[in-house]
């Protein structure tokens, strides 16, 4: 019973301790110091627990260059907990060391020394009467954003350079884009979307310090310019619709000309000189005809003429090799491209070439080695007309030898030598001696015929007279006439072809001798040898 | 191949001819020579010593970020400029007139380039710590720029006596006049340690803001205009 009523009054007792408990205060927390332009700056703090009893809160500072500790000047400009040092309490680039004290009647408590510098806590307010303007231009409207700097920032000294940021967004999207100002207050935005709804905020900030605040969120509406732009659109169609109508108009009433234009008939396969349909029709002769008489064959032509002009031959007198004055007829040799060896059988017969040539050539051979330094060992090949005969269409090289009969040669045989591809052109050689100069032929000697067509021209002998000339064209794949001189003269219808020699300082040794036999020394050397090789045959 | 090297002379011609870069300050007016106006120097100053100072006070965090990390308290630096006297608040800046603001801002930037020469040194010998590696080059570029800085400021104050708006009592200083080497022994004698490093850094980081500001109120009250 007594421990009952002890433990009661315990009881009692504690709950009456327990509500009349005081106890000193907890230790304030410096919370933060701002300055928002450079001038005056503000701390806050949070004050801990009072314990009970009224608890006051001073805020004691020291400076850096300043001598003592110092009260805060203003405890209720800022509001509660909050410290306000003004313009003459405020310096900037020196330490301020703060301290919060709290005391009530138990006790005290300080709180932790907050270090700070002016410079480091600049915190500018939010710039101001942010307005939005959208600016409608001829091709594409534009917003044009316009803000102040806050009431109480100094822009003016340059004390404080303040730099601004705004972010936009549009009403559909959640994002912001960000855009920086700089120290410019007013911004344009361009290439905006007609009809939309666009949001603007704007901060600053001053110096190196932080930013502010977002200002609260201006919006703006885009009128819709959907109507000018169909009007325009519809105008431009309409422009553009004309001619394109006309351009159309113009095609259909040419229709056919541009139908020539545009897809031109494709030229069916022709032969030229034949009628197709003729062929379809069957008629096969004159299609045949036609596909023979196309062919180019310009050489008959112009052999049937040569044909007429050298079917003179004539013989050479055959005179003493020491008689230099004897002139010596050339004979005129057939010319017969290869390929129509059956006339040359035809002229062959109606001639005797074959032997005087023969005859001629022998005297040649004797003498050639006399006069031709050149000649020296060379075969010479003795053609006949048989040979030639049988050859037919092979050879392409016509050797037309002018003979002359170097001194006492009888040259008549021009058509000798060849293979059936040459042709001796043995031209008269006029008996007066004046009249040699006038028409002059050097005549180049055949050295070696080949039963291959192969002609061995030696030019070494050859006579560059003034008063002859040397006619050595040779021109291949042209139906021309290839002159080569003609060396020798072989019996058996051989002509030795000499390779020319255009070199004027070859002397002929024979030409000193032409001199003292006078012009026809010259013919000696004065053979030429035509050659015209054979035209292609099919 | 003699074309080839034409054209290599003509292309050398032009490019010597047509090189776009700044002009540089030419203060005795020479014949050729592109002269910017005031408001051209003084931007071009403004921007350098804006640059200073934000690399300054990279470098300071950094710092503080790499050795001190607990954020308390370093105790009370004392730098070596503190001998020169320097308007601290809005009104007294004002106050002070041109010429005197102009001497102050050569003051202090006289003030600085040894010793944050002997900060890149030592920054850079230093190589147990990594910061100091890595950090050593921002010491030699804002050591440069205080170079940089001080011809600039020295041109931009003759240009400005050559105009009128400054009177002829800024005399030229001489670096070793402003402050007293000895000053400097201050810090320890010798090496610098990490310690003295922070306390340069902390006190160059307000100095260079000290100058930048000092530089803004002078164009503002010489050429008042937008940027103001």
């Amino acid at each position: 019973m007594w421990r009952d009523l002890g433990l009661a009054v315990l009881v009692l007792l504690s709950a009456a301790v327990e509500s009349n408990s005081t106890s000193p205060p907890g230790k304030p927390v410096l919370l933060s110091c701002r300055s928002p332009e450079k001038e005056t700056f503000t701390c806050w703090w949070e004050p801990g627990s009072d314990g009970g009893l009224p608890t006051t809160y001073r805020l004691y500072y020291e400076r850096e260059r300043l001598e003592g500790v110092h009260e805060c000047p203003d405890y209720w400009s800022a509001g509660s907990n909050s410290c306000f040092f003004n313009k003459t309490h405020t310096l900037i680039w020196v330490d301020y060391y703060l301290t919060v004290v709290a005391s009530n009647a138990l006790g005290n408590a300080t709180s932790d020394i907050f270090k700070m510098d002016v410079m480091e806590i600049m915190k500018p307010n939010v710039p101001e009467n942010v307005t939005l303007l959208v600016v409608e231009t001829e091709d594409s409207p534009y917003l044009h954003i316009r803000w102040e700097h806050p009431r109480n920032t100094d822009t003016e000294s340059g004390w404080v350079t303040i730099k601004y940021e705004l972010r936009i967004k549009q009403e559909k999207n959640n994002k912001w884009k960000e855009y920086m100002s700089g120290t410019q207050s007013h911004f344009s935005l361009y290439s905006i979307a007609p009809g939309g709804v666009y949001t603007v905020q704007v901060r600053c900030k001053l110096d190196h310090g932080s930013w502010s605040e977002w200002t609260n969120s201006t919006n703006v509406k885009v009128p819709n310019y959907v109507q000018n732009e169909r009007s325009f659109w519809i105008l431009v169609a309409t422009l553009s619709a004309i001619p394109f109508m006309a351009a159309m108009c113009i095609l259909i009433v040419k229709r056919e000309n541009v139908k020539q234009c545009v897809l031109p008939p494709v030229p069916g396969p022709k032969i030229r000189g034949v009628d197709f349909h003729l062929l379809m029709s069957g008629q096969s002769e004159d299609s045949t005809n036609a596909l023979i008489i196309n062919q180019n064959f310009p050489l008959i032509v112009g052999w049937k003429d040569q044909m007429e002009e050298y079917l003179i031959v004539t013989e050479n007198d055959i005179g003493p090799p020491s008689d230099a004055s004897h002139c010596q007829k050339r004979k005129k040799s057939l010319i017969i491209p290869a390929g129509f060896c059956s006339d040359w059988e035809i002229q062959c017969k109606s001639t005797h070439i074959q032997n005087d040539c023969a005859g001629g050539t022998k005297n040649e051979t004797g003498n050639f080695p006399k006069n031709n330094k050149s000649l020296s060992g060379e075969s010479l090949s003795y053609m006949e007309p048989s040979k030639l005969q049988k050859q037919q269409c092979l050879g392409q090289n016509f050797v037309n030898t002018e003979a002359t009969d170097p001194s006492p040669l009888n040259y008549d045989n021009a058509v000798k030598p060849f293979t059936n591809s040459g042709y001796v052109d043995i031209r008269k050689h006029v008996e007066n001696t004046q009249e040699v100069n006038v028409k002059q032929v050097d005549y180049s000697r055949v050295e070696d015929v080949n039963g291959d067509n192969v002609f061995i021209l030696n030019n070494k002998n050859l006579a560059f007279n003034s008063s002859g000339y040397m006619d050595f064209q040779r021109q291949e794949e042209k139906l021309s006439e290839d002159y080569s001189r003609v060396k020798e003269v072989g019996s058996n219808n051989v002509v030795v072809l000499q390779i020319q020699d255009m070199s004027a300082d070859t002397k002929n040794p024979h030409a000193t001798g032409a001199h003292k036999m006078g012009v026809c020394t010259e013919l000696i050397n004065s053979e030429y040898i035509d050659t015209i090789p054979a035209p292609p045959l099919m | 191949m003699a074309r080839f090297w034409c054209a290599v002379l003509i292309l050398a011609c032009l490019e010597l001819s047509t090189r776009v870069g700044t002009a540089p300050i030419c203060s005795y007016g020479q014949a050729g020579c592109h002269t910017p106006s005031l408001a051209d120097i003084f931007d071009r100053v403004i921007q350098q010593s804006s640059r200073m100072h934000g690399i300054s006070s990279d470098l300071h965090s950094e710092f503080e970020q790499y050795f001190f990390p607990s954020k308390n308290l370093i105790g009370k630096p004392k730098c070596h400029t503190h001998g020169i006297v320097t308007p601290a608040d809005k009104e007294n800046a004002q106050r002070l007139g041109r010429e005197q603001l102009t001497e102050v801002i050569l003051r202090l930037l006289g003030a600085w380039g040894d010793p944050l020469l002997q900060l890149y040194r030592s920054m850079s010998q230093d190589q147990n710590q990594d910061f100091n590696h890595y950090s050593s080059n921002k010491a030699l570029e804002i050591s440069d720029m205080v170079h940089e800085l001080r011809d600039g400021v020295a041109k931009m104050a003759e240009k400005m006596k050559l105009s009128g708006v400054l009177g002829n009592t800024v005399g030229y200083i001489s670096p070793e006049g402003l402050v007293p080497s000895s000053s400097f022994s201050f810090y320890k004698h010798g090496e610098l340690n990490s310690m003295d490093h922070h306390d340069l850094l902390y006190c160059f980081r307000r100095d260079s803001n000290k100058i930048k500001n000092y530089l803004q109120i002078l164009k503002c009250t010489t050429l008042p205009g937008l940027d103001c």
